[in-house]
Protein backbone atom coordinates (compact mmCIF):
# COMPACT_ATOMS: atom_id res chain seq x y z
CA UNK A 1 0.00 0.00 0.00
CA UNK A 2 1.20 3.57 -0.55
CA UNK A 3 0.75 6.97 0.50
CA UNK A 4 1.80 9.79 -2.04
CA UNK A 5 2.42 13.93 -0.82
CA UNK A 6 2.69 16.57 -3.52
CA UNK A 7 1.44 19.45 -5.07
CA UNK A 8 -0.71 19.81 -7.32
CA UNK A 9 -4.24 18.19 -6.52
CA UNK A 10 -5.44 17.57 -10.41
CA UNK A 11 -2.24 15.07 -10.61
CA UNK A 12 -3.24 13.19 -7.85
CA UNK A 13 -7.05 13.17 -9.11
CA UNK A 14 -6.27 12.36 -12.68
CA UNK A 15 -3.07 9.32 -11.60
CA UNK A 16 -6.08 7.32 -9.20
CA UNK A 17 -3.26 7.50 -6.80
CA UNK A 18 -4.18 4.98 -3.60
CA UNK A 19 -4.14 7.71 -0.77
CA UNK A 20 -2.93 11.62 -1.87
CA UNK A 21 -2.10 14.32 0.66
CA UNK A 22 -2.13 17.37 -1.26
CA UNK A 23 -0.01 20.56 -0.33
CA UNK A 24 -0.59 23.52 -1.44
CA UNK A 25 2.75 24.64 -2.14
CA UNK A 26 5.31 25.89 -4.67
CA UNK A 27 6.83 23.53 -7.14
CA UNK A 28 10.01 21.89 -5.51
CA UNK A 29 8.65 21.84 -1.97
CA UNK A 30 6.13 19.58 -1.28
CA UNK A 31 6.47 18.92 2.32
CA UNK A 32 7.11 22.33 2.96
CA UNK A 33 9.51 25.27 3.30
CA UNK A 34 13.24 24.73 4.47
CA UNK A 35 14.12 24.63 7.98
CA UNK A 36 10.30 24.34 8.94
CA UNK A 37 10.18 21.09 10.79
CA UNK A 38 6.53 21.86 12.13
CA UNK A 39 4.74 21.98 9.13
CA UNK A 40 7.16 19.11 7.71
CA UNK A 41 5.92 17.31 10.34
CA UNK A 42 2.24 18.28 9.97
CA UNK A 43 2.10 16.72 6.48
CA UNK A 44 4.21 13.73 7.35
CA UNK A 45 1.10 13.30 10.39
CA UNK A 46 -1.50 14.05 8.04
CA UNK A 47 0.16 11.31 5.46
CA UNK A 48 0.16 8.29 7.87
CA UNK A 49 -3.22 9.10 9.11
CA UNK A 50 -4.33 9.19 5.76
CA UNK A 51 -2.53 5.54 5.45
CA UNK A 52 -5.61 4.05 8.35
CA UNK A 53 -7.86 6.23 7.33
CA UNK A 54 -8.59 6.00 3.66
CA UNK A 55 -11.64 4.06 2.66
CA UNK A 56 -10.82 3.38 -1.16
CA UNK A 57 -8.51 4.11 -3.93
CA UNK A 58 -8.26 7.50 -4.66
CA UNK A 59 -8.97 8.93 -1.45
CA UNK A 60 -7.39 12.56 -1.28
CA UNK A 61 -6.88 15.29 1.57
CA UNK A 62 -6.00 18.82 0.67
CA UNK A 63 -3.92 20.29 3.40
CA UNK A 64 -5.15 24.20 3.53
CA UNK A 65 -2.22 25.56 5.20
CA UNK A 66 -0.11 28.12 2.85
CA UNK A 67 3.52 28.35 2.35
CA UNK A 68 5.02 30.32 4.54
CA UNK A 69 8.67 30.42 4.65
CA UNK A 70 10.21 30.76 7.76
CA UNK A 71 11.57 34.61 8.37
CA UNK A 72 15.24 35.43 8.27
CA UNK A 73 16.97 36.25 11.60
CA UNK B 1 17.81 51.20 -22.18
CA UNK B 2 19.21 50.64 -25.40
CA UNK B 3 20.44 47.55 -27.42
CA UNK B 4 20.34 45.54 -30.32
CA UNK B 5 18.63 42.69 -29.34
CA UNK B 6 15.55 41.86 -31.12
CA UNK B 7 13.72 39.35 -28.33
CA UNK B 8 10.46 39.39 -28.47
CA UNK B 9 7.47 38.62 -25.61
CA UNK B 10 7.22 35.29 -26.44
CA UNK B 11 11.34 34.91 -26.95
CA UNK B 12 11.50 36.71 -23.41
CA UNK B 13 8.80 34.36 -21.85
CA UNK B 14 10.14 31.26 -22.93
CA UNK B 15 13.43 32.11 -22.07
CA UNK B 16 12.74 30.77 -18.39
CA UNK B 17 12.15 27.44 -19.12
CA UNK B 18 16.01 26.34 -20.15
CA UNK B 19 17.01 29.27 -22.04
CA UNK B 20 18.70 32.37 -21.45
CA UNK B 21 16.91 33.16 -18.26
CA UNK B 22 16.42 29.19 -16.84
CA UNK B 23 14.59 29.68 -13.39
CA UNK B 24 12.39 26.63 -12.52
CA UNK B 25 10.02 28.18 -10.08
CA UNK B 26 9.20 29.92 -13.26
CA UNK B 27 9.66 27.58 -16.34
CA UNK B 28 5.94 27.30 -16.65
CA UNK B 29 5.43 30.74 -18.12
CA UNK B 30 6.61 29.11 -21.39
CA UNK B 31 3.03 27.22 -21.21
CA UNK B 32 1.22 30.54 -21.06
CA UNK B 33 -0.46 32.45 -23.63
CA UNK B 34 1.01 35.88 -24.01
CA UNK B 35 -1.88 37.09 -22.64
CA UNK B 36 -1.95 34.94 -19.69
CA UNK B 37 1.91 35.85 -19.17
CA UNK B 38 1.41 39.59 -19.39
CA UNK B 39 -1.79 38.96 -16.93
CA UNK B 40 0.51 37.38 -14.30
CA UNK B 41 4.27 39.81 -14.80
CA UNK B 42 1.30 42.80 -14.17
CA UNK B 43 -0.06 41.06 -11.39
CA UNK B 44 3.56 39.94 -9.75
CA UNK B 45 5.02 43.42 -9.95
CA UNK B 46 1.93 44.73 -8.57
CA UNK B 47 2.43 42.46 -5.50
CA UNK B 48 6.37 43.33 -5.47
CA UNK B 49 5.26 47.07 -5.10
CA UNK B 50 2.86 46.03 -2.24
CA UNK B 51 5.73 44.96 -0.03
CA UNK B 52 8.01 47.86 -0.01
CA UNK B 53 4.70 49.05 2.65
CA UNK B 54 3.69 45.93 4.57
CA UNK B 55 7.05 43.63 4.25
CA UNK B 56 4.97 40.54 3.52
CA UNK B 57 5.80 38.06 0.77
CA UNK B 58 2.51 35.68 1.80
CA UNK B 59 0.49 37.41 -1.48
CA UNK B 60 4.20 36.69 -3.77
CA UNK B 61 4.31 33.25 -2.73
CA UNK B 62 0.56 32.70 -3.00
CA UNK B 63 0.55 34.22 -6.45
CA UNK B 64 3.12 32.26 -7.42
CA UNK B 65 1.75 28.64 -6.69
CA UNK B 66 -1.68 29.62 -8.01
CA UNK B 67 -0.33 30.66 -11.45
CA UNK B 68 1.44 27.04 -11.33
CA UNK B 69 -1.00 25.22 -10.45
CA UNK B 70 -2.79 27.15 -13.07
CA UNK B 71 -0.11 26.70 -16.11
CA UNK B 72 0.59 22.99 -14.95
CA UNK B 73 -3.33 21.87 -15.40
CA UNK B 74 -3.45 20.38 -18.67
CA UNK B 75 -6.56 22.15 -20.78
CA UNK B 76 -7.02 19.44 -23.51
CA UNK B 77 -7.17 16.11 -23.81
CA UNK B 78 -4.32 15.97 -26.08
CA UNK B 79 -2.13 17.70 -22.83
CA UNK B 80 -3.00 14.28 -21.42
CA UNK B 81 -0.36 11.66 -22.54
CA UNK B 82 -1.55 8.73 -20.03
CA UNK B 83 -4.98 7.63 -19.09
CA UNK B 84 -5.92 5.68 -15.48
CA UNK B 85 -8.37 3.94 -15.57
CA UNK B 86 -8.20 2.24 -12.15
CA UNK B 87 -8.06 3.12 -8.25
CA UNK B 88 -5.26 0.75 -6.97
CA UNK B 89 -5.58 0.43 -3.32
CA UNK B 90 -4.41 -2.15 -0.45
CA UNK B 91 -6.60 -2.41 2.99
CA UNK B 92 -4.09 -2.17 6.02
CA UNK B 93 -3.75 -6.01 7.38
CA UNK B 94 -1.47 -4.53 10.45
CA UNK B 95 -1.63 -1.20 12.54
CA UNK B 96 0.83 1.87 11.59
CA UNK B 97 3.05 0.83 14.52
CA UNK B 98 3.44 -2.29 13.19
CA UNK B 99 4.40 -1.14 9.92
CA UNK B 100 7.50 -0.83 8.24
CA UNK B 101 7.58 2.05 6.32
CA UNK B 102 9.55 3.11 2.94
CA UNK B 103 10.67 5.92 1.54
CA UNK B 104 10.82 6.63 -2.36
CA UNK B 105 11.05 10.01 -4.04
CA UNK B 106 11.64 11.67 -7.06
CA UNK B 107 13.55 14.56 -5.88
CA UNK B 108 17.41 13.31 -7.29
CA UNK B 109 18.83 12.94 -4.14
CA UNK B 110 21.90 10.10 -3.82
CA UNK B 111 24.82 9.06 -1.90
CA UNK B 112 27.82 11.71 -2.44
CA UNK B 113 30.08 8.15 -3.14
CA UNK B 114 27.33 6.77 -5.76
CA UNK B 115 26.73 9.26 -7.79
CA UNK B 116 23.85 8.10 -10.70
CA UNK B 117 26.25 7.64 -13.93
CA UNK B 118 23.81 10.31 -15.93
CA UNK B 119 25.15 13.38 -13.21
CA UNK B 120 28.81 11.99 -13.65
CA UNK B 121 30.44 15.52 -13.36
CA UNK B 122 27.19 17.38 -13.97
CA UNK B 123 26.71 20.82 -11.89
CA UNK B 124 22.89 21.72 -11.65
CA UNK B 125 23.31 24.01 -14.35
CA UNK B 126 25.00 21.73 -16.85
CA UNK B 127 22.22 19.13 -16.16
CA UNK B 128 19.41 21.56 -17.02
CA UNK B 129 21.41 22.34 -20.46
CA UNK B 130 20.90 18.55 -20.82
CA UNK B 131 17.43 18.41 -19.71
CA UNK B 132 16.19 16.49 -23.11
CA UNK B 133 19.51 13.34 -22.55
CA UNK B 134 17.22 13.22 -19.07
CA UNK B 135 13.81 12.72 -20.16
CA UNK B 136 15.75 10.22 -22.70
CA UNK B 137 17.26 8.08 -20.52
CA UNK B 138 15.84 5.40 -18.40
CA UNK B 139 16.26 6.36 -14.37
CA UNK B 140 18.92 5.42 -11.89
CA UNK B 141 17.15 4.77 -8.15
CA UNK B 142 19.45 5.34 -5.64
CA UNK B 143 19.74 4.47 -2.02
CA UNK B 144 20.27 6.24 1.02
CA UNK B 145 20.58 4.99 4.19
CA UNK B 146 18.50 6.33 7.03
CA UNK B 147 21.51 7.05 8.99
CA UNK B 148 23.33 8.54 6.50
CA UNK B 149 25.16 11.77 7.44
CA UNK B 150 23.90 14.76 5.92
CA UNK B 151 26.26 15.91 4.65
CA UNK B 152 26.74 12.36 2.28
CA UNK B 153 23.75 13.00 0.52
CA UNK B 154 23.57 15.62 -2.09
CA UNK B 155 20.73 16.43 -5.00
CA UNK B 156 20.59 17.11 -8.73
CA UNK B 157 17.57 17.28 -10.42
CA UNK B 158 16.88 19.30 -13.87
CA UNK B 159 13.57 19.11 -13.82
CA UNK B 160 12.81 21.47 -10.22
CA UNK B 161 14.05 24.26 -8.60
CA UNK B 162 16.22 22.49 -6.07
CA UNK B 163 16.84 25.71 -3.85
CA UNK B 164 15.03 24.68 -1.48
CA UNK B 165 15.97 21.16 -0.72
CA UNK B 166 19.70 22.10 -0.86
CA UNK B 167 18.75 24.12 2.11
CA UNK B 168 16.60 21.51 3.38
CA UNK B 169 16.54 17.95 2.36
CA UNK B 170 13.17 17.59 4.70
CA UNK B 171 11.58 19.86 1.98
CA UNK B 172 11.49 16.65 -0.41
CA UNK B 173 13.37 13.50 1.19
CA UNK B 174 11.90 13.70 4.88
CA UNK B 175 14.44 10.87 6.47
CA UNK B 176 14.52 12.92 9.53
CA UNK B 177 11.10 13.34 10.54
CA UNK B 178 10.15 9.50 9.37
CA UNK B 179 12.78 8.33 11.44
CA UNK B 180 11.35 10.58 14.20
CA UNK B 181 7.78 8.77 13.38
CA UNK B 182 10.16 5.88 13.94
CA UNK B 183 11.02 6.66 17.54
CA UNK B 184 8.29 8.09 18.58
CA UNK B 185 6.55 4.51 18.37
CA UNK B 186 3.76 6.25 15.65
CA UNK B 187 5.39 3.23 12.68
CA UNK B 188 7.59 0.25 13.26
CA UNK B 189 10.44 0.97 11.17
CA UNK B 190 11.58 2.99 8.64
CA UNK B 191 13.52 0.95 6.23
CA UNK B 192 16.44 1.60 5.14
CA UNK B 193 17.69 2.42 2.64
CA UNK B 194 15.37 4.63 1.42
CA UNK B 195 15.10 5.14 -2.50
CA UNK B 196 15.23 8.59 -4.63
CA UNK B 197 15.74 8.97 -8.30
CA UNK B 198 15.68 11.82 -10.94
CA UNK B 199 11.71 12.15 -12.04
CA UNK B 200 13.28 14.20 -15.33
CA UNK B 201 13.97 11.24 -17.02
CA UNK B 202 11.94 8.91 -19.56
CA UNK B 203 8.41 7.72 -17.90
CA UNK B 204 8.43 4.71 -20.58
CA UNK B 205 11.49 3.20 -19.27
CA UNK B 206 10.75 4.18 -15.96
CA UNK B 207 7.39 2.29 -16.08
CA UNK B 208 9.66 -0.78 -17.22
CA UNK B 209 11.87 -0.26 -14.30
CA UNK B 210 8.92 -0.50 -12.09
CA UNK B 211 8.38 -4.39 -11.30
CA UNK B 212 12.32 -4.83 -10.76
CA UNK B 213 11.80 -1.87 -7.93
CA UNK B 214 8.93 -3.52 -6.37
CA UNK B 215 10.29 -6.57 -5.80
CA UNK B 216 13.70 -5.17 -4.51
CA UNK B 217 11.05 -2.82 -1.98
CA UNK B 218 9.02 -5.55 -1.00
CA UNK B 219 11.82 -7.94 -0.36
CA UNK B 220 13.52 -5.36 1.91
CA UNK B 221 10.28 -6.14 4.08
CA UNK B 222 8.22 -2.78 2.62
CA UNK B 223 4.94 -3.00 4.45
CA UNK B 224 3.60 0.84 2.87
CA UNK B 225 5.10 2.89 0.84
CA UNK B 226 5.69 7.01 1.58
CA UNK B 227 5.81 8.33 -1.65
CA UNK B 228 7.09 11.94 -2.59
CA UNK B 229 6.62 13.00 -6.60
CA UNK B 230 8.85 16.20 -6.87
Amino acid sequence: MAVVVRSFRHVAEEMGYPRAVITRHPMGRPLGPPGDPDTQRQVIDAALDLLVSAPEGGSIVELEKPYRPMKSP
Amino acid sequence: MSGDSQETFGDFKDSFSYGSRSDLSFKFLKGLSHQEASEFLSVLLEEVGSLFDDGSTDALVDLVYEWQVRAYRPTTAAKRPYVYEDRPFHELTKSLGEMSVGLVTSSGHYMSDDRPAANAGLTQGEAFARIGEFLRRAPELSEIPVDAPIEDVEVLHPGYDIRSVVKDRGVALPIDLLDEARATGRIRRLVSPVYSFVGACSQGRLRNELDEWVARWKAAGIDALFLVPV
